[in-house]
């Protein structure tokens, strides 16, 4: 396959643990092919440059204020090619777990009694993902990302073909595998309702699903309520099995 | 080495024309030298090796100058927007022909009416100039063709050429025309022009290819001109992905029967498909 | 018929695994369940396995497959592959053959699919009626729990030793080199093998003749209301598909190494229940409901295939009801449903 192009790339982190990049930055000896087929011209965790001008930005985090709000509108006018990276970025992530929670307790659980007059609690009531700020082309799910997904996702672009990105559940790889499901280890799994694409690489291990790849488009999330109050928990803990991860898309959904 | 029917033949973009936004006209040489040895109505694999592969139904006729074949592609998925990225000279891979092409021997000496809609003309054009170069072998021949706007339509030149000559019926129209185009001809949907055309009931069979909402309409058409389902010929659409009636991607079922369009079809005599909810 | 001691079968097993050239596979413990694995001794291998996991249809059509490879310098190569492996696969339930026989024909029938039937070729199955039963298993009302044929060998569990029947030459050669002790098997052990096998119990069944099920699909293919309320947990997972032994529908695509310079075209398991299954590239998709879905799978399974091959292609193993999770996959309830009437 020939290259098209051969683009600039940044990379940017807001709310997040920079975990997306850090899997970039270890990509070891892929790092050098990766570099062949594009020119990184920002990316705080390995380099100092920074440089406005690039195609490809990849954006890590949850957006939760105001400033963030700017920077990824600078961000969308600079790029051709807007792709967010992780959890955090994609679905809100883990951030989005407090959107049900009291903002100002939020505050006080972290900054205790001076939350009021910290000036590091300026946030927003609810953490969202780049896309419910600016128009987002690509998403690279995951938390963390999975690195030949990445790679997939670069080559993809740079030879101008759409990423192959999954919207089945994570079952698909957990049968392929052959693994013991979950379910049938007394535990509970939202791999069901979950976008494959990890190979089911936690299940693989021993354990169950999370859901950090959020859920597939058309997820039958009723079913699996249901399935779950079958398997022993009460409502209250079914809906914890979705707001580690779902709460910003759930309730997404719920506004449809 | 293994025979697969999986490893494409190699071949060559000869010639590369635009025809709309979305829609290219590539004319393809298989490097052996061989024709294809295809039948109107019938479809090839396209492979574009790290991309993948798209089913795209053959546009030229056996019947046409030289050993190289043509395709309509209307750019919309992986394959088809880097097709339209490659230039003349460049190397593709082609499998088929497959599938069943349109019943050109038992339309012998019958009146032919046409109706494509959109890129619908793309396959029946083998056909249409198929009839077109053995036009003693057919009767009537009648061309209805339909485009959302004048900037769809396909094959304009081509078409120019069919509009003079007196040994065949031709009538387009566009849903639409927006503001500011030049367009003379009919507008509303390709059903509007059904009604007006004689159609000798004894003799007639319809080609029909278009978009899945065309099928519905036109059939209704057709059935208030009392042509009987038998003699109702339509190429479907499906993603076949391996062509061989295996991968079961192109299944269509209804209580009756089922069919892989890639192998049973893709073309099909109506009352075969007719009640098909997974059909049209 | 042979008979064979226990022990001398265990010798058989390891003779093959560590003198045969072809991989020996067989049923090992995983987790709280079965699955075919490679074996490295006969220690490992559980004959008295209910059922596994996944059919043994992954060896002959795998998870994951490569067909071609691609190089590119000034121009692309494209090569075919079909990595073939000499298999020994020990432990084949009956349902588990006469799927297998069913996949036979469908690869072989014009055009052949010579990356599965290379893969059948060099592969040797030594089967094994069942001992245990899974709880959703109604192999004994599909007529599937036994088979005369389909087998290179089939053993029978008669407590301290095996009856060993010889389906093809391929079988007999592989006794015949491993040299094990074998015994003619006599009427006390014919007896006894008829006794087990009416002995053996299943925990679910079909309530009438499988023969009728084309009738029975066909005359419910408009039962809209059916299908719609027994699809509507269905999570469109795809699980029922890929653990199904008679399902082989798969998916093509083509990966690329990040150097661009080479890349493969595979071919991976793919399922009927899954959303996009029946998409096109303009977006257009012929079954979009749950329910639609749902219902090809059955339609397949009793119908459709039954059409073409006249093959009954659900053999009753169980898998896709005890793995479907929200618990709306067993053929045999759904088809006694239909039967009765009920909804």
């Amino acid at each position: 396959m020939k290259q098209k192009i051969k683009p600039k790339v940044a990379f940017f982190d807001l709310a997040g643990c920079e975990g997306d990049q850090l899997q970039i930055a270890n990509l070891e000896e892929k790092i050098l092919d990766l570099l062949n087929l594009v020119e990184v011209v920002s990316f705080r965790e390995v380099m100092k440059e920074h440089s406005d001008d690039y195609d490809i930005a990849f954006i890590e985090g949850s957006a939760t204020n105001d400033h963030a709000e700017e920077r990824l509108k600078e961000i969308r006018k600079n790029a051709d090619i807007v792709v967010a990276i992780g959890a955090c970025a994609t679905i809100g992530g883990v951030n989005s777990i407090r959107n049900k929670q009291n903002h100002e307790e939020v505050g006080e659980r972290v900054y205790g009694d001076n939350a009021e007059l910290s000036e590091l609690y300026i946030s927003w009531e609810k953490a969202k993902p780049v896309d419910a700020v600016i128009k987002v082309d690509y998403k690279i799910h995951g938390c963390p990302i999975d690195r030949d997904e990445f790679l997939h996702v670069v080559e993809s672009l740079v030879v101008g073909r759409v990423p192959n990105i999954p919207d089945y559940p994570v079952c698909v790889e957990c049968k392929l595998n052959e693994n013991v499901c979950a379910f049938e280890r007394e535990e509970f799994c939202v791999g069901p309702v979950t976008r494959a694409g990890c190979d089911a690489c936690c299940v693989n291990e021993g354990t169950r699903c999370w859901g950090c790849r959020g859920l597939i488009d058309n997820p039958n999330e009723e079913a699996h309520m249901e399935v779950l109050e079958e398997y022993g928990l009460t409502p209250e803990d079914v809906m914890k099995e979705f707001d580690l991860y779902f709460t910003w898309q759930k309730e997404a959904r719920e506004n449809e | 080495m293994n025979k697969t029917p999986y490893l494409p033949e190699d071949a060559t973009i000869l010639k590369i024309t635009p025809m709309t936004e979305r829609e290219t006209l590539f004319e393809i040489e298989l490097e052996n030298g061989n024709t294809l040895g295809h039948q109107p109505g019938q479809f090839v694999e396209v492979s574009v090796p790290g991309v993948g592969e798209a089913p795209i139904s053959i546009s030229s006729s056996p019947t046409k100058d030289g050993n190289s074949f043509e395709l309509c592609v209307r750019a919309v998925g992986n394959v088809t927007n880097i097709l339209h990225g490659l230039k003349e000279g460049d190397n593709i891979g082609i499998r088929g022909p497959y599938g069943t092409g349109f019943p050109v021997d038992e339309l012998k000496g019958k009146d032919v009416l046409f109706i494509a809609g959109g890129l619908g003309i793309a396959p029946l054009r083998s056909f249409i100039n198929y009839a077109l170069d053995k036009r003693d072998e057919f009767a009537n021949v009648k061309i209805l063709y339909g485009c959302r706007e004048p900037c769809e339509l396909l094959y304009e030149e081509e078409i120019d050429g069919w509009k003079e000559r007196d040994d065949i019926e031709y009538l387009e129209t566009v849903d639409r025309c927006p503001e500011g185009v030049c367009w003379e001809g009919n507008i509303g949907v390709i059903t509007t022009l059904i009604p007006g055309i004689d159609i000798d009931l004894e003799n007639t069979y319809a080609v029909i290819c278009g978009p899945p909402i065309m099928y519905k309409f036109v059939l209704m058409e057709l059935d208030k001109k009392n042509i009987p389902d038998e003699r109702i010929i339509l190429s479907l659409e499906r993603h076949m992905k391996c062509g061989l009636g295996k991968c079961g991607h192109c299944q269509i079922n209804g209580s009756n029967a089922e069919y892989y369009v890639c192998q049973d079809g893709p073309v099909f005599n109506y009352a075969d498909i007719k009640g098909f909810e997974e059909a049209l | 018929m042979k008979i064979i001691k226990k022990d001398d079968l265990d010798s058989f097993v390891d003779y093959l695994i560590g003198s045969d050239p072809r991989e020996v596979v067989g049923v090992k413990e995983r987790g709280s369940k079965y699955a075919f694995d490679k074996l490295k001794s006969s220690k490992e291998l559980r004959l008295d396995y209910d059922v596994t996991i996944l059919p043994p249809k992954k060896y002959l059509l795998p998870q994951r497959e490569t067909l071609l490879k691609f190089k590119s310098n000034d121009k692309i190569k494209t090569e075919p592959v079909n990595e073939v492996n000499g298999r020994i696969i020990v432990g084949v339930h009956p349902y588990d053959l006469i799927a297998i026989e069913q996949m036979d024909r469908i690869f072989s029938e014009e055009p052949e699919d010579p990356n599965y039937l290379k893969k059948r070729e060099a592969t040797v199955l030594i089967g094994v009626n069942m001992k245990n039963t899974s709880e959703r298993c109604f192999a004994g009302s599909m007529k599937t729990a036994f088979t005369q044929d389909g087998y290179d060998l089939m053993l029978t569990d008669l407590g301290g030793k095996y009856a060993v029947e010889i389906g093809t030459e391929k079988g007999k050669e592989l006794l015949k080199k491993s040299g094990v002790a074998l015994a003619d098997a006599g009427e006390e052990d014919k007896k006894m093998i008829e006794e087990k096998k009416r002995s053996l119990t299943f925990e679910s069944k079909i309530n009438f003749e499988p023969s009728d099920l084309p009738e029975l699909m066909k005359s419910n293919y408009d039962n809209d209301k059916f299908w719609e309320e027994n699809a509507d947990n269905c999570y469109s997972c795809g699980t029922c598909n890929l653990v199904c032994p008679t399902c082989y529908c798969f998916d093509v695509k083509d990966l690329m190494e990040v150097t661009l310079k080479e890349g493969s075209r595979i071919r991976q398991w793919d399922g009927c229940l899954l959303e996009h299954f029946a998409e096109v590239a303009g977006g257009e998709n012929f079954r979009e409901e749950r329910a639609q879905r749902y219902r090809h799978r059955y339609m397949r399974k009793g119908l459709y295939l039954h059409n073409r091959f006249e093959d009954i292609a659900c053999v009753g193993c169980g898998r896709c009801s005890s793995q479907c999770v929200p618990d709306i996959a067993d053929p045999a309830e759904i088809f006694n449903k239909l039967k009765e009437g009920k909804i």
